[in-house]
């Protein structure tokens, strides 16, 4: 097998474009990664390729395109760690299916703790991770230092690093390529993909869902997946359904590309901050996240200069690069940080994957591959059971965070 | 955006003075017979239109008060009637 | 480096020459050079090498506007050699070279092309997949451009910040700009100007005029008088060297400032909050796109200029120009009159120029080519000479040079108008974008509006300025209209060139459309080919405007070039959007002084003379440790049978008093504080509308409608507000206030605690007059006033002493001296963790979570479920959960190992599953053997159940089991709070 092959020389479309039909089987609202992924699923797997996937601006226009692009499964509870894990697993044999190059870089992700309190909860993380085979590592500050010489593991900075929770399985993925490639991996099933088509209502009828209106007209369907990313409450709110997930923008930047130095994910709580170095050598960091709802993706200057103070203080030879541009996606969050995958609840043909707060690209694809079970068959796959609606309504909330709420889930 | 609220104390002032309180939900409900998922819809759940809200602020970062307001999701922007 | 002859225009100093070292090589140049002008001057052609093809790049622009001229300045890497001032002694390095620039080692890229097309990374390489991370960890090694020494820890220098307000902000410090302050602040406001470069003028600094004589009607002339005007006026607040970086809603402007030698700071960050903003950023050059038009060599016209009369470097020795707009032809002549040959002058217009520059252009002896454009540069490392085409034509002329000046034209800067959230449209007319709306309180002037003629760029300034004043209320109808009056007169932005390509460039393989990342030509035929036809999927997919320069090469050229290849008309052409940092700031600057901004206590120095190890607690900086011993043995030890004292100051202190006190108690906490007496702390918690415990502390009646209360430290910031939101909609009346910082606090445990107490205060503290929960205003020492409560967290005798801040250091050393002989140490956050655990006294984050309501951790017995009346928050959730099953519980651990004790975080499991967590361990002395917390599974709850623990530990799986007993170890029956 070589590694070069001609045929990336030839050109041609990599996603059909189709006339809009008045009439799908599925509708599926939202043309990212979470979109995309069931209707590939649908078609792949269930044989159900009469699918819409209707995108208000361009495939990957939304959170897809804004996301850290960090994949990991080193997460707090099992539910979350069984999904995630899975979904990291998955990314060789989309790579493979799709014949595209996801370009998943299995770095490893090494988060770090300030206190005495984080290091607990890393352990716990630690424990539940490898206690369902997910590699993830407890590191004293030394070994920190080895993996990332650009710590600084003394007492001068502002919250003087502890430890750190070293998870090899993890890394980054391409994250627009996903969405190119489920788009061509799709199409090429025979999924409809229709960009600057923007659902403005959603028709019922006796407590079934009928159709879409849609900036193009209406669109009928017998079964609808809301999977809008940050902008799904705005979809749901369409047909009166109140949910617990508040749309937060959340800010990212780069910095002029650089030489390799930085060769794994990095991230820090008591920082706010995720650092990772792109394929191309900029420093891609971010995770400020404004407490007001909203559907903007405005990005601050109050953020822009907290980064820079929180990036040089733990990574002090990062004070002479230059940041490049920063940039903004929404994030839909849930009190307890875990999403909402539902089906069938308030009308029949409605299903809903939604609030990923700023997990939703790395669980992106697995999702849509359950999604699409729990669509062909009418019921939950086992894996997506904990995560239905009514864990709020019965207050059993899946603790992927342990702080409990204020007022709202966004404080 | 960095956006201005208007504090009916303070003035016009930099939106990170604020806290979010939240939009509007109306006073908590009687507790006499308060049924527990109408009492969780209450606290937890939401209906966020791209549209005009009325909701809650905190002058954290000045006088202290709690006072409500009107700013639309769709522009970050508070709006004056 | 001999330089041209010296001209008023000129902005070095020659008789202050500076040394600098070029990749090892000795080189040198003025005071007053930018590396990049020290470099030319000293013959350097090649500055670097390209991204992706390796190809040589030269200097290009002198603004920074791309990241051809990107080098290592002293180690520091993507340094912009042609904004950057020369210093004596820098050492300038290449970039993105192996080997030397000229020849670099990674040169055989460029014939490579064709295996490379637009994107070719995501469809090779990921078969097989072992090979993958091979060839990506080769891809990353490729990429990049400077090298980070991870060592280091930046430029030393200091920098400061500064936060400004003004009524008018204008960007921009050339005519129009000026003409906007001048204006502005004539009107009365306040205006601060930001310029980039170090003088204002804009593009009036370098151009003597056609005369060439610099006479007192010369465009410099007119700028130097008007820079004049504007420093003089006392409302105008000029920054120069001061880049703006962003707008960011509401008029707020950012940016930082480059300074001199003479300046404390090196760099500066200011903001400035204004009331509205005139954008007069002028234009860029849009680059013109044919064969090899990235060679070093090839430059913007106002890189040629710039080059001769603001630092009296030739730019080459023959100069050919392909030209699209009359400043170029202007840049030409002026060459011409520095005795530069300048054989020919195509440019791509084929009418429209300015009949007087035409003219002269046929007395200098240059051939002028109208409606001709440069298709092809010769020379395979620097240029050798360039094809010079006929549009729509099909002569050719080639012609023998060192530097092609090539431009297609002008295009509005619109980086700062795009941030503040103006909307462009492309014109067919100027061939390139132009305004469509403007936010309400931000103006445009000048070149941003696309305009070239000198006396309506400065009208439009002047009325841009009076707007903005008018806006801020100053009264200037008269002249508003009369500048709204002359701004009408003028003819208005005039034609463009509306191309992108040269002619006959073929496919374009080699025809640069982003000079960053190597986008070419056909490049982007290819992305459109593989149906990434919307602009936005073809700029990620090509990568083309997201290198270094962003939005300034290409510029607009990316979405004509789409349009053109798709076949829609340009009217067809969308606007990108300008994302900030419109210049890159450096991430030291941004960070300012960065302070380690926290609280300390009235006693944080005494305790770290004492040996206090400190720890981040919230806002605070607390001693954590009181030795190296971190499971603080002898610490606790010494609480257990003598006597310690711990700085609890950031306790949180709250007074609460007027006539609806008790209503807000009554609605915040879980209990019925209608039981408060006086004299006696109360102890209850607060919960969330979840149910879940966020605060606890003691409530005590000091007075009539009159409460003191305290809360965890954590909380104390958040109190006040926690009690007004959940009081918004009453109308009650109270009085709430803070006393967290203005009162210290000092906890004083162990068996000998009333001894030494009894030693600095003349109150009565028998078990009777003073019992176990009690709250008593004693004096101490010299009558300093203290509320003292007699609590137990940590399970043994202890008084809580709350005293004025200022007396905090007075009572610690009262106590210190009297406790002496008993035996009195201090005692740090960690080891009251530890006694507080033995006890079973929950810790907020510790041993509670979002999964646990107050029930759940065994604290319902606070509860007053009797109360709706109240509408207690929480109470509903603690309904609705009260009967449910399958929630965690606390349960308390005795660990069955006596070897090996599971850590806080080990996890419960049941077969493949988790049925819960260990929250805290610890290994008691007093105790005599291993004891914990956990949060389980309800079934797993009751008392006797052996637990299984797994732990993963240095990379084995660790097994262990626990016992489940009551929570509550040392003392079970309080006997020791209560002595």
């Amino acid at each position: 097998m070589s590694v070069f092959r001609p045929g990336f020389l030839e050109l041609g479309r990599l996603w059909e474009t189709k006339p809009l039909e008045r009439n799908y089987e599925v509708v599926i609202v939202g043309g990212g990664i979470h979109g995309l992924a069931t209707a590939y699923y649908l078609a792949k797997e269930h044989g159900i390729r009469d699918v819409a996937v209707l995108e208000r601006e361009y495939i990957g226009f939304g959170g897809s395109g804004r996301n850290t692009a960090i994949v990991r499964a080193n997460q707090r509870t099992q539910e979350n760690v069984r999904l995630y894990d899975e979904g990291l697993k998955l990314w060789p044999v989309l790579t493979d299916e799709l014949d595209f190059n996801l370009m998943f870089y299995n770095c490893g992700n090494l988060n770090l703790a300030h206190s005495e309190a984080a290091v607990s909860s890393f352990r716990l993380a630690i424990n539940t991770a490898n206690f369902y085979g997910v590699r993830s590592e407890l590191l004293d500050p030394q070994q920190c230092k080895e993996v990332v010489p650009a710590l600084d593991i003394s007492d001068r900075p502002k919250h003087p690093i502890q430890a750190g929770m070293y998870h090899p399985p993890g890394g980054v993925v391409r994250h627009d390529a996903v969405v190119w490639g489920l788009a061509k991996g799709a199409s090429a099933h025979g999924v409809a993909i229709h960009q600057g088509v923007g659902v403005e209502g959603i028709d019922v009828d006796g407590g079934r869902i009928t159709g879409v209106r849609t900036s193009e007209g209406r669109i009928g369907c017998d079964k609808l997946g809301i999977m809008a990313g940050g902008y799904g409450t705005a979809v749901c709110a369409m047909l009166d359904i109140e949910l617990p997930v508040n749309p937060l923008t959340i800010q990212a930047m780069v910095t002029q590309p650089l030489k390799p130095f930085l060769h794994h994910v990095v991230s820090s709580g008591a920082y706010h901050v995720y650092a990772n170095q792109t394929l191309k050598g900029e420093i891609a960091t971010g995770a400020h996240m404004d407490p007001q709802v909203n559907y903007t993706t405005d990005v601050t200057a109050y953020y822009f200069k907290h980064q820079a103070e929180a990036l040089t203080d733990f990574m002090p030879c990062l004070k002479d690069v230059r940041f490049l541009r920063i940039w903004a996606g929404l994030a839909d969050m849930t009190p307890d940080m875990a999403p909402i995958l539902d089906g069938n609840f308030a009308y029949d043909g409605l299903y809903l994957d939604v609030g990923w707060g700023y997990f939703g690209f790395k669980s992106g694809p697995i999702t849509g591959k359950y999604m699409a079970d729990f669509i062909a068959r009418e019921e939950a796959p086992e894996i997506l059971r904990p995560f239905a609606l009514r864990r709020f309504l019965e207050n059993r909330y899946m603790g992927e965070t342990a702080t409990a709420m204020k007022y709202g889930q966004w404080d | 955006m960095t956006f201005r609220l208007t504090c009916p104390v303070c003035g016009p002032r930099d939106v990170y003075e604020f806290r979010y309180g939240g939009p509007e939900r109306g006073p908590r409900p009687d507790q006499e017979d308060l049924d527990p998922e109408a009492h969780f819809r209450w606290a937890q759940f939401r209906m966020t239109r791209p549209e005009a809200q009325e909701e809650w602020w905190y002058h954290a970062g000045g006088c202290g008060v709690w006072f409500s307001t009107v700013r639309n999701p769709a522009t970050n922007r508070e709006e004056t009637s | 480096m001999t330089r041209l002859p010296r001209s008023s225009a000129l902005r070095i100093d020659t008789d202050r020459r500076l040394r600098f070292s070029w990749c090892g090589s000795a080189r040198a140049g003025y005071e007053g050079d930018t590396v990049a002008s020290a470099l030319w001057s000293s013959g350097v052609r090649t500055f670097g090498r390209s991204f992706e093809y390796h190809r040589p790049r030269g200097l290009y622009d002198l603004e920074g506007e791309g990241a051809s001229q990107l080098v290592s300045i002293d180690g520091v890497p993507n340094q912009s050699a042609g904004t950057t001032l020369l210093r004596e002694g820098m050492a300038v390095a290449a970039q993105n070279v192996r080997g030397d620039p000229r020849s670099d080692a990674f040169g055989f890229l460029d014939r490579l092309d064709r295996w490379m097309p637009a994107g070719f990374y995501y469809r090779v390489f990921h078969r097989p997949h072992a090979a993958a991370h091979f060839v990506h960890n080769r891809m990353r090694a490729m990429a990049g451009l400077g090298i980070l020494d991870v060592s280091t820890s930046g430029d030393p220098g200091r920098r400061e910040e500064i936060f400004l307000n003004a009524d008018v902000a204008v960007i921009g410090g050339g005519a129009a700009g000026m003409r906007a302050a001048l204006a502005a602040a004539g009107a009365g406001t306040r205006v601060c100007l930001f310029e980039r470069r170090p003088w204002l003028g804009g593009h009036l600094d370098w151009r003597l005029g056609l005369e060439g004589a610099d006479g007192p009607d010369s465009p410099r002339a007119r700028g130097r008088a008007l820079a004049e005007h504007v420093g003089s006026d006392a409302r105008i607040r000029v920054f120069t060297s001061a880049p703006v970086t962003g707008i960011w809603g509401e008029n707020l402007v950012t940016g930082f400032q480059r300074v001199g030698a003479a300046d404390p700071f090196v760099e500066r960050h200011w903001e400035c909050r204004a009331r509205t903003i005139v954008v007069a950023t002028g234009a860029l050059e849009r680059p013109l796109v044919f064969n090899h038009n990235d060679r070093p060599g090839v430059m913007q016209a106002d890189t040629a200029w710039r080059l001769a009369r603001t630092y009296g470097v030739s730019p080459g020795a023959v100069v050919v120009f392909s030209a699209g707009d009359d400043l170029a032809l202007e840049a030409a002549l002026d060459l011409l009159s520095l005795g530069v040959d300048v054989p020919a002058i195509a440019d791509s217009r084929p009418e429209g120029q300015d009949p007087e520059l035409v003219s002269r252009i046929a007395e200098s002896g240059a051939e002028l080519l109208t409606g001709w454009a440069a298709s092809q540069v010769v020379g395979r490392r620097v240029v050798r000479g360039v094809q010079l085409a006929e549009i729509g034509g099909s002569t050719r002329r080639e012609f023998p040079c060192d530097v092609v000046v090539a431009n297609a034209g002008r295009q509005p800067d619109i980086g700062a108008l795009s941030c503040a959230g103006a909307r462009f449209r492309h014109s067919t007319h100027t061939g390139s974008f132009e305004l469509a709306s403007l936010p309400s309180d931000v103006f445009a002037a000048g070149r941003v509006l696309g305009l070239t003629d000198s006396v309506e760029i400065e009208a439009t300034g002047t009325l841009a300025g009076l707007e903005a004043a008018s806006a801020c209320g100053a009264s200037v109808s008269g002249t508003l209209a009369a500048a709204r009056a002359e701004v009408a007169e003028g003819a208005g932005a005039p034609p463009g060139t509306g191309i992108v390509r040269g002619p006959d460039i073929g496919e374009g393989r080699k025809a640069f459309l982003d000079y960053d990342e190597d986008g070419t030509w056909k490049n982007a035929v290819q992305c459109a080919a593989l149906g990434f036809d919307v602009p936005e999927l073809a700029k990620r997919f090509g990568n083309f405007g997201l290198g270094p320069g962003q939005y300034r090469v290409p510029g607009q050229n990316v979405a004509m070039a789409m349009a053109e290849i798709e076949g829609r008309p340009a009217s067809d052409v969308a606007s990108t959007t300008v994302r900030p940092p419109i210049i890159p700031p450096s991430l030291a600057t941004l960070a300012g002084p960065n302070h380690d901004v926290h609280k300390r206590t009235p006693l944080h120095e005494d305790q770290a003379a004492r040996g206090g190890v400190f720890r981040r607690a919230g806002a605070w900086k607390r001693a954590r440790y009181f030795s190296a011993d971190y499971t603080c043995r002898e610490e606790i030890r010494n609480v257990r049978e003598n006597v310690g004292l711990l700085d609890s100051s950031p306790l949180g202190k709250f007074r609460i008093w007027g006539p609806h006190a008790l209503h807000a108690l009554q609605r915040v906490y879980i209990s019925d504080m209608r039981k408060a007496t006086r004299g006696r702390c109360k102890y209850s918690a607060m919960c969330n509308d979840t149910g879940n415990v966020v605060d606890d502390g003691v409530v005590i009646p000091v007075g009539e409608d009159d409460y003191y209360f305290t809360t965890s430290s954590n909380r104390a910031g958040s109190t006040v507000e926690w009690f007004r939101y959940h009081t918004r909609y009453d109308g009650w009346d109270y009085n709430l206030l803070n006393l967290t910082d203005a009162l210290a606090s000092i906890n004083l445990a162990g068996p000998e605690a009333r001894a030494v107490l009894e030693r600095v205060t003349d109150a009565d503290l028998s078990n009777d007059a003073f019992p176990y929960l009690g709250y008593r205003v004693i004096p101490v020492g010299d009558g300093v006033e203290a509320r003292c409560m007699r609590l137990g967290f940590v399970g043994e005798l202890s008084y809580e002493l709350h005293v004025g801040a200022s007396y905090a250091q007075y009572a610690w050393d009262l106590l210190w001296d009297a406790g002496a002989e008993l035996g009195i140490r201090p005692f740090g956050l960690e080891a009251q963790y530890c006694m507080r655990a033995e006890k079973g006294h929950v810790i907020i984050g510790a041993e509670s979570e979002q999964r646990v309501t107050l029930l759940d951790i065994g604290m319902g017995w606070l509860w007053d479920r009797s109360d709706t009346a109240s509408k207690k928050v929480g109470a509903p959730a603690l309904r609705a959960c009260e009967e449910q099953d399958g929630r965690l519980e606390l349960v308390g651990l005795r660990i069955d190992d006596a070897g090996h004790r599971p850590e806080d975080g080990a996890i419960v499991v049941d077969g493949d599953r988790i049925a819960g967590y260990v929250c805290t361990t610890r290994v008691s002395g007093a105790l005599g053997y291993q004891y914990g917390l956990a949060l389980v599974e309800e079934g797993f709850a009751v008392e006797g159940t052996t637990l299984s623990i797994y732990e993963h530990l240095r990379s084995d799986d660790v097994r262990t089991s626990a016992t489940v007993v009551p929570p509550h170890f040392y003392d079970p029956k309080g006997e020791r709070l209560r002595v």
